[in-house]
């Protein structure tokens, strides 16, 4: 059986809890509980990825189930309810991140156009085969905001280009290209302590 | 899709290879790729370091490094303690709002009326706990005792909550509740007993009756032509007093009228009263027309609070009146003090003490009136709002940092309802319908709860709370202010810089000769409003406890790579 994924949305057998959300829209505080405990883990691994500290990822959980009360009204029941609540905590996580801009962030708005020099492939899979998922989530710590945002939307969440466009506020064409860059940001940040010289970064 | 190189050694360029991996490329031009790393060794080496690196990545991020923290697994019980914060800062304030109304306000009036000849009567046992309203609450509590049994059975409740169930706590709550107001109730109220509790249209104590408890009347028409040897209270449409009570009269009436004889104080907030009878003690009105007729008599102090005052008949002690126009034509043994518009102190006037006006313009003295000294004016001088004194400004800025400092101790003890708060306040048609039902309503509420001897808990606690809250208000919309110049903030410190810029923008707002007063009032509407929201958010049910800490969610087991890319 193939395995979750947090924001899959057609994956065979999965069934969303339809009920749950049905008496949560109607107070019931059981199926508050039955639905946080589902949940809140994701969203909090979500969070974690996607923020810098993990207090930050616990405000942001917390905040996000606060939001969800008021937004579960609005929730289409026709489409997945995890998809769903992914988009709300990445609009969430996105509007914090946007809010820090004027002290750390200088990437936020505008698609960087300086071209990328393609990487030595060689020194690419040596550099993956060399990395820890450890060694790869404490280089997440040191990329740019939108950087971070896109590689856990898409990594973490399998949100859509669309939905990653949606919710950076980028066009759509340029979702893979604002990847494309994390992903050099990611390998300089991978490879900064180390003697690998990679082709493509910056 | 773009090449690079020449037609020797033509590489796809990284973004089409990356776009290959995830399966965002339209059929030909994945054809395309396909059949190129089919041929080209880099490209495909590429491609599958790209492959590789999408699975490193999806690896990396979905890993359960670390299990959920404590705080968010006991979420809901975080909540909860958050409100007992909240509960307890509420309650902190509003023994500091006892205290400071006490000093500001009740104090000085408490003076005033000492001044005036009350003596050990303060305005606050005399409102609130003295016999004349409440007879017999001054024995059991005074305001100390009961704030200090509140706060115990808080205390004692809070010991004890988590053996009790919700259900069994509520039924707690209200079975002290219930037990406190009986008590309250009922052991004032047994020298006093309802059986001459006369409610009706009218009631007359004919010349000759004689009733020898109190009495209590709430209709249209009271006339006592008879004796009442107690305390009379009425609300009434028309009081007429022609015969004789041995205590005192309280009176809430459109029209009240001493006639007879009255051995205690008369308390009359009415629309006009008039006394041409006697009054052994003191009389109290707040009304529009008060009249002491030249047959009238008061044995010790005349305060009047009224429009018009007209001081005909004799005072034994000192008169303190406020007004808008008086006439004394009568004597007063004692002092007076009086301030307001227009006074006349007319032929055939005594005054045996001082006498002091305060006002817009001197007092017509008649030359055939008897002053013991002469009368001292001291006129009151209007400052227009756009000449306003650096004292005012001081205050401003003194009031401005005490809304910092509340913001800054609010923000540090209840960050989350804080951010909700502001959160709240955003939602901009909420609460500000919200606020003006709780500004008018709660106010009224409470009001309503107060002058009912049952409600008296309910309504002083809903009242100071109402006043929490009018106060926080400014801290609220500040940091909404601060949040719309500086944008939003979690951080501690940045947060409480946007909230004290907000209160300075504020405060400076509210300032505003002409436009500042309707500033104000939105603010109070904003942010009281803003408040119940957050409150009523917080108070809806929410999270189930026992939470795990470690719960396994749809997503906990690893991810395959689903951007698999055959090579071909």
């Amino acid at each position: 059986m193939e395995p979750l994924r947090p924001g899959h949305t057609s994956v065979p057998g999965k069934t969303e809890p339809l009920d749950l959300i049905a008496q949560a829209r109607a107070g019931d505080t059981q199926a508050w509980g039955d639905l946080y405990r589902e949940f809140a883990p994701a969203i909090f691994r979500f969070c974690r990825r996607a923020l810098p500290s993990k207090e930050d990822a616990e405000d942001a959980t917390m905040e996000i189930f606060m939001k969800l009360r008021d937004k579960l009204a609005q929730y289409d029941t026709s489409r997945s309810f995890s998809a769903w609540l992914y988009k709300v905590a990445a609009n969430h996580c996105w509007d914090i991140l946007r809010r820090r801009k004027a002290r750390h962030e200088k990437d936020m708005d505008d698609v960087d156009d300086i071209p990328l020099e393609a990487p030595e492939p060689n020194q690419l899979e040596r550099l993956i085969e060399e990395r820890t998922s450890e060694e790869v989530r404490k280089a997440l710590d040191k990329l740019g905001a939108r950087a971070r945002m896109a590689l856990v939307m898409r990594y973490y969440s399998d949100m859509s280009y669309d939905e990653i466009a949606d919710a950076l506020g980028v066009r759509r064409p340029f979702v893979g290209v604002v990847l494309l860059r994390a992903r050099h940001e990611l390998r300089q940040a991978l490879g900064e302590n180390t003697a690998l010289a990679m082709g493509g970064t910056r | 899709m773009n090449d690079t190189g020449n037609s020797t050694n033509k590489h796809l360029d990284e973004i089409t290879l990356l776009l290959y991996v995830e399966r965002q490329l339209d059929r030909a031009s994945a054809q395309e790729v396909s059949l190129h790393t089919q041929t080209c060794e880099r490209c495909l080496t590429l491609l599958r370091a790209l492959d590789r690196e999408s699975r490193l990545l999806t690896r990396s991020m979905l890993e359960q490094d670390e299990p959920l923290p404590a705080r968010l697994a006991e979420f809901h019980a975080q909540a909860r303690k958050s409100m007992q914060w909240i509960w307890g800062l509420v309650f902190g304030m509003a023994l500091l709002g006892i205290y400071s109304l006490y000093t500001v306000y009740i104090e000085p009036w408490e003076q005033q009326f000492e001044q005036a000849g009350f003596g050990g009567t303060n305005l606050l046992s005399l409102l609130v706990f003295q016999g004349a309203f409440w007879k017999g609450w001054q024995s059991m509590f005074t305001l100390v005792e009961f704030v200090a049994l509140t706060s115990f059975a808080a205390f004692a409740f809070f010991l004890v909550r988590k053996y009790l169930k919700r259900g069994t706590a509520l039924a707690v709550m209200f079975a002290s509740m219930s037990l406190l107001m009986m008590t309250a109730a009922s052991t004032p109220a047994q020298s006093v007993k309802i059986d001459t509790d006369m409610k009706g249209q009218k009631l007359e104590v004919k010349k000759d009756e004689v009733l020898r408890k109190d009495l209590y009347f709430a209709g249209s028409q009271l006339r006592i032509d008879g004796t009442v040897d107690g305390d009379v209270y009425a609300f009434a449409q028309e009081v007429d007093v022609s015969g004789h009570v041995t205590g005192d009269v309280i009176c809430f009436a459109r029209s009240a009228r001493i006639t007879g004889q009255v051995d205690g104080n008369v308390r009359s907030f009415t629309n006009n009263v008039t006394i041409s009878g006697t009054v052994a003690k003191s009389v109290t009105t707040m009304n529009e027309d008060t009249r002491l007729d030249s047959a009238g008599k008061v044995g010790h102090n005349f305060s009047a609070f009224s429009q018009i005052v007209t001081v005909d008949g004799k005072v034994g002690r000192d008169v303190l009146v406020m007004f808008n126009e008086a006439t004394i034509s009568g004597t007063i043994e004692g002092n007076m003090k009086a301030k307001g518009e227009s006074l006349t102190i007319a032929s055939g006037a005594q005054i045996g003490g001082e006498a002091k006006f305060e006002g817009e313009k001197p007092a017509d003295v008649s030359s055939g009136a008897t002053l013991a000294s002469p009368l001292q004016f001291t006129k009151i001088e209007h400052k227009s709002r756009t000449e306003r004194g650096v004292g005012h400004y001081i205050w401003r800025v003194v009031w401005a940092g005490a809304w910092i400092l509340l913001g800054l101790v609010l923000i540090s003890l209840m960050p989350g309802f804080a951010r909700e708060t502001v959160e709240s306040a955003e939602r901009y048609g909420a609460s500000f319908g919200l606020g003006v039902l709780v500004f008018f309503g709660v106010a009224i509420a409470s009001l309503i709860a107060c002058i009912t001897i049952v409600g008296l808990l309910v309504g002083i606690s809903t009242f100071f709370l109402w006043l929490v809250a009018l106060f926080s208000s400014y801290v609220v919309v500040g940091a909404v202010v601060g949040c719309w110049i500086l944008g939003k903030s979690t951080d501690f410190w940045p947060a409480v810089g946007r909230m004290a810029l907000g209160v300075i923008i504020v405060v400076v707002a509210t300032g505003l000769p002409h436009v500042g007063g309707w500033i104000m009032f939105g603010v109070w509407l904003w942010g009281m409003g803003a408040i119940s929201l957050a409150l009523y958010r917080r108070l809806q049910p929410m999270i189930a406890p026992n939470i795990p800490s470690m719960p396994a969610g749809p997503i906990s087991t690893p991810l395959p790579p689903n951007t698999t890319v055959s090579p071909a």
